[in-house]
């Protein structure tokens, strides 16, 4: 159980969180989203005692994380997996992360195998890819058996295995009763691997709903729709109590009727219909509407025309 | 928790707080982290042969210039090849210490440890613990392996001393504890500048200043020079102190005071500090 109460955190005249109060479960795998910079890496950092709140409060299990005896039995956390010593060897690394909480060698050799990296566990960290130092990040988070697992962003630079094996992982922490907090700005990854939502945007809560719900309050429902005698079938739709949007190329868009009734509509009276498209707004979707406001970082749209074509393509923007 | 009575709320993972354990039994945990962490990077054993191996050469040479020095002049004191030769370990040791903070600092690991340990001044005297006795092993085995090579060569020229004349054991025993006094003062600095290479520059300036003061025009070289680490070496190692500058005994204390100040500067800092 990780409690956040009130929680305000600025940076001189930024304001990072901005009265943050939410409650995350056990037993779940809970997403925590929000736009790059939105301060769920800051909110993460004050739930461990790293960053001081300006105000409010932070609980883990009831208690403020700097009270804590020996917190790894409590919190497991990976906040950034190439924070590591890179000539240290993971075994090494693992043991003095776990001395340091009165944990044994074994339980060093056992997280070791749960994550997959004996084979690799006595080679210098500097030569691990991004994966492996995301499972070795995940293997001290579990040093301590912990109940509440926090975890920034885990994972990048997993391969599509990885990123199965993960999700899996944490839907078992959460079936015995963990709590798992899990950030993403990737809505479409958090879609499959969390029950939970928590969005923020700007260090403000948006959102804090099951997954599904979510889906459901921000999906639009629409039926796309063109036919060559588009304003007789508007008419004849909107005495049914449709309701509908003419779009700039003729297509209407029409809620309140599905697809099926809209065909039957049409059929009956026997006007063509050239295209009749059922829409659902995906999660990803419902995540730009939620968010859309709260992007601190826009891109400028890249259009087929104008002075953008012009210029040489920039190659960060395509390196992922 | 909703508005479901208290009774039955079930919090199903905080356990009840397991027998905490004893301050001594956290303080190993600690001391076994850091020393884990010193013993298994590479860095350290490359800082601690060049505090080592350095000065047992460098004083066997300052040892073998005063013996062919013309008679005639004052006779230079018998221990001061000990001291000078220490120049470069000085600096070894001061980075050895900045790099136990500012490795983890510049690498992100220190979230790892803070975490692990959100007691954080108990950090700092664990990897002061650490860094400071493994310091003063080396220093001592330093200082008394360049003292026999001296004398080695002094004796020959009818210039040496005993270990067992009087003053000699403790000067040194004094001429040891410098490289933990550096190392110490190095292990602050990374904790206060959390930057390597801002903390080494730091450490640095630490060392070389005190000769600058001792360019000042008398008496204000002694009176000001005293304070600092390097006459307050010299009073401490030396056979013949100089009458103008503290007791060995005061000058001891000054030698102590400069970590025990920095130690203190740190403890204050890293608790309130975000990282």
């Amino acid at each position: 159980m990780i409690e956040l109460d009130q929680l305000s955190k600025r940076f001189g005249s930024v304001t990072a969180l901005d009265d943050l109060s939410f409650t995350v479960r056990p037993g779940h795998v809970t997403g925590f989203l929000g736009p790059n910079g939105a301060g769920k890496t800051t909110t993460m950092k004050i739930i461990l005692g790293l960053d001081t709140p300006t105000a409010g409060t932070a609980l883990v299990n009831g208690c403020r994380y700097d009270r804590l005896v020996r917190p790894l039995h409590q919190v497991g956390s990976l906040l950034d997996a190439t924070a590591l010593h890179g000539g240290r060897t993971a075994r090494l690394h693992l043991a003095s992360i776990a001395q340091s909480n009165g944990i044994g060698r074994r339980r060093v050799a056992e997280v070791l195998a749960l994550t997959g990296m004996e084979a690799v566990a006595d080679r210098r960290v500097n030569g691990y890819s991004l994966g492996m130092k995301q499972r070795l990040g995940l293997a001290a988070a579990m040093l301590g058996d912990p109940p509440v697992l926090m975890l920034d962003e885990p994972v990048n630079g997993l391969d599509t295995e990885g990123i199965g094996w993960i999700r899996q992982f944490f839907k078992t922490l959460a079936a015995e009763g963990r709590t798992v907090l899990v950030s993403s700005h990737l809505m479409s990854e958090m879609a499959l691997s969390a029950d939970h939502l928590i969005v923020i945007g700007r260090g403000k809560l948006l959102a804090d709903t099951p997954t599904a719900q979510l889906i459901a309050a921000n999906a639009r429902h629409d039926v796309l729709l063109r036919s060559p005698r588009a304003a007789e079938l508007a008419g004849l739709l909107t005495a049914r109590g449709a309701t509908i949007t003419p779009q700039p190329d003729g297509a209407l868009v029409v809620t309140g009727l599905d697809a099926a009734a809209i065909g039957d509509l049409a059929a009956s009276r026997g006007i063509a219909v050239h295209a009749l498209v059922p829409r659902q707004a995906s999660l990803e979707d419902a995540y730009l509407d939620l968010t859309g406001e709260s992007v601190d970082y826009h891109g400028t749209p890249v259009t087929a025309s104008g002075p953008v074509t012009e210029r040489t393509p920039n190659p960060m923007s395509t390196a992922r | 928790m909703s508005a479901a009575p208290l009774n039955t709320v079930t919090v199903p993972t905080a356990p009840a707080r397991p027998n905490v354990p004893s301050i001594a039994v956290r303080a190993r945990d600690l001391l076994g982290c850091e020393w884990t962490k010193f013993r298994s990077v590479r860095s350290t054993y490359w800082t601690l042969a060049v505090a080592v191996v350095t000065p047992i050469g460098f004083s066997i040479l300052v040892a073998s210039a005063f013996a062919a020095a013309p008679p005639g002049g004052t006779p230079a004191d018998p221990l001061l090849p000990g001291l000078l030769s220490l120049e470069y370990a000085v600096i070894a040791v001061a980075v050895l210490g900045v790099l136990s903070f500012s490795s983890e600092f510049g690498t992100g690991l220190i979230r790892t440890t803070f975490a692990a340990a959100p007691r954080r001044r108990a950090v700092l005297a664990a990897k002061a613990a650490v860094t400071g006795t493994v310091t003063l092993i080396a220093g001592e085995v330093v200082a008394f392996s360049s003292f026999f090579a001296d004398q080695a060569v002094l004796s020959g020229h009818h210039l040496g001393v005993g270990i067992s004349d009087p003053g000699v054991p403790g000067a040194v025993l004094a001429t040891g504890v410098l490289l933990c006094v550096f190392a110490l003062i190095g292990v602050a600095i990374g904790a206060i500048v959390r930057h390597t290479a801002g903390g080494i520059a730091a450490a640095i300036g630490v060392i070389v200043v005190p000769a600058v003061l001792a360019l000042l025009p008398a008496p204000w070289n002694g009176r000001i020079g005293r304070f600092t680490l390097l006459d307050a070496a010299r009073q401490v190692t030396a056979l013949h102190p100089q009458p103008d500058l503290f007791t060995p005994a005061a000058s001891l204390l000054v030698l102590l005071a400069w970590p025990a100040a920095a130690l203190a500067a740190a403890a204050l800092l890293i608790t309130h500090r975000d990282v």
